[in-house]
């Protein structure tokens, strides 16, 4: 938190993060990012990498249905956004929890 | 959890109609004590083997037993009832309108044993009793929490005072659905495996509604609003929003909780202001009746997430 604070009240950060886990981000997976990102107060917003920009989406990163329609298998390369006072924190949580691969495998 | 002392009076007056039964000598024993659920036919006893006599249960004598008592010389017959009423019996019933002798009568006015007579078949009484002892005996408590017959799913909502039960089950039994008790349900255990709910006889068919005072749902809302009695499949526990730190998103894996000692699936609702609560426990007594069919749709979702994701592998 203190982290975020020093940043000031209003900026975006992105960042690209790895799905890592054998069977990509399922139900269980889902549940536990959209927790995790609920505990914060800025927006989060995630996208898969495509190959064609027509097919990317942009879902809230606070949506389970969101998550589960991106259908991120192993290997999906996202793009995870925050806006707000703690989206350095945020951000940091949520690519912990990736590379934890959400406590599976 | 607690059991009722089923006494010799309280079998009389439950079943005194359905089983036909008639008191013919010995009311001074209607205080006995019924230690086992279910009867017996003292046919060896009466043949002399009175070891593992089961002397605790009610004595049925049916047909058999009858003639093979008249086909006995007086004199044995005399020291069977001997050894009979040397037991400490609960009752005796005679079935298929079958009346015992004088002197078998002398005998339980002595004892302080009640006998009964039936005009039901044997088997049929034995059924009937049966089942009817099977209840009494039981395993019975109470819940705290308001139940309704939500399209055959019983569910108990359970929940802080003033979290809204009252306004969730009024608006449920407006919606079609019916009310089994307000408040305070009471649970018995039968088979040892289904969780019947019910009211107490004294408040039956009313609940109290905040502002309003006592509510006769029965009479404003018709009979269809109201339910006897409900097996219980779903617990409902309301709570406010900021008490529940790890709300259920996905219902995947089901939950539950033990009333008298048997699981029942239970489920947490968090509440906050303009949520319709009765809708969403009409929606959670749906997938609870979905899911008990065996579909599950969150994990067949998942599966399908996952063979999409990983193309063909599953879970």
């Amino acid at each position: 938190m203190s982290t975020a604070r020093k940043h000031g009240d209003s900026h975006s950060i992105s960042k690209e993060l790895i799905v890592q886990n054998k069977l990509g981000i399922h139900a269980r997976p889902s549940a536990m990012f959209v927790k995790t990102a609920s505990r914060f107060e800025c927006d989060i917003f995630v996208t898969k990498e495509e190959k064609r920009e027509s097919e990317k989406i942009v879902v809230n990163g606070k949506s389970i249905m969101g998550l589960m329609m991106l259908a991120a298998g192993p290997g999906c390369k996202l793009l995870v956004r925050a806006e707000g006072a703690d989206a350095l924190k945020a951000i940091e949580e949520l690519e912990n929890l990736l590379r934890r691969k959400f406590d599976e495998d | 959890m607690q059991r009722d002392v089923v006494t010799v009076e309280k079998f009389y007056t439950a079943n005194e109609t359905p089983l036909d039964l008639k008191l013919v000598a010995g009311a001074s024993g209607l205080k006995r004590i019924i230690r086992e659920p279910t009867v017996n036919r003292p046919g060896l006893a009466l043949a002399g083997f009175t070891r593992y006599f089961a002397s605790k249960r009610v004595q049925v004598i049916g047909n058999a037993e009858s003639h093979f008592l008249k086909s006995l010389p007086n004199e044995q017959r005399a020291a069977r009832y001997e050894t009979l009423f040397g037991h400490r019996i609960p009752c005796f019933v005679f079935s298929r309108q079958h009346r015992p002798d004088k002197s078998f009568l002398k005998l339980a006015e002595e004892a302080n044993i009640p006998i009964f007579t039936s005009s039901l078949i044997t088997m049929k009484f034995i059924n009937l009793a049966t089942l009817s002892l099977e209840m009494m005996f039981a395993p019975r408590g109470t819940e705290l929490g308001s139940m309704v017959d939500i399209l055959g799913v019983g569910v108990i909502i359970r929940g802080e005072s003033g979290i809204g039960k009252s306004e969730s089950v009024l608006a449920l039994i407006e919606r079609g659905y019916s009310l089994v008790a307000d408040d305070v349900t009471k649970v018995t255990l039968v088979d040892g495996r289904d969780v019947i709910g019910t009211s107490s006889d004294l408040t039956r068919d009313h609940m109290e509604v905040r502002g309003i005072g006592i509510v006769n749902v029965a009479a404003m809302f018709g009979v269809r609003s109201i339910r006897h009695e409900k097996k219980v499949d779903l617990i409902v526990t309301l709570k406010l929003w900021d008490q529940v730190p790890d709300v259920d998103r996905l219902g995947m894996e089901d939950q539950y909780v033990k009333i008298l000692g048997v699981d029942v699936t239970h489920i947490t609702i968090p509440v906050r202001p303009g949520r319709d609560l009765a809708r969403l426990i009409e929606v959670a007594a749906f997938q609870a009746k979905l899911k008990a069919s065996g579909y599950n749709p969150a994990s067949e979702l998942n599966q399908r997430l996952i063979a999409k994701m990983t193309g063909g592998k599953t879970l």
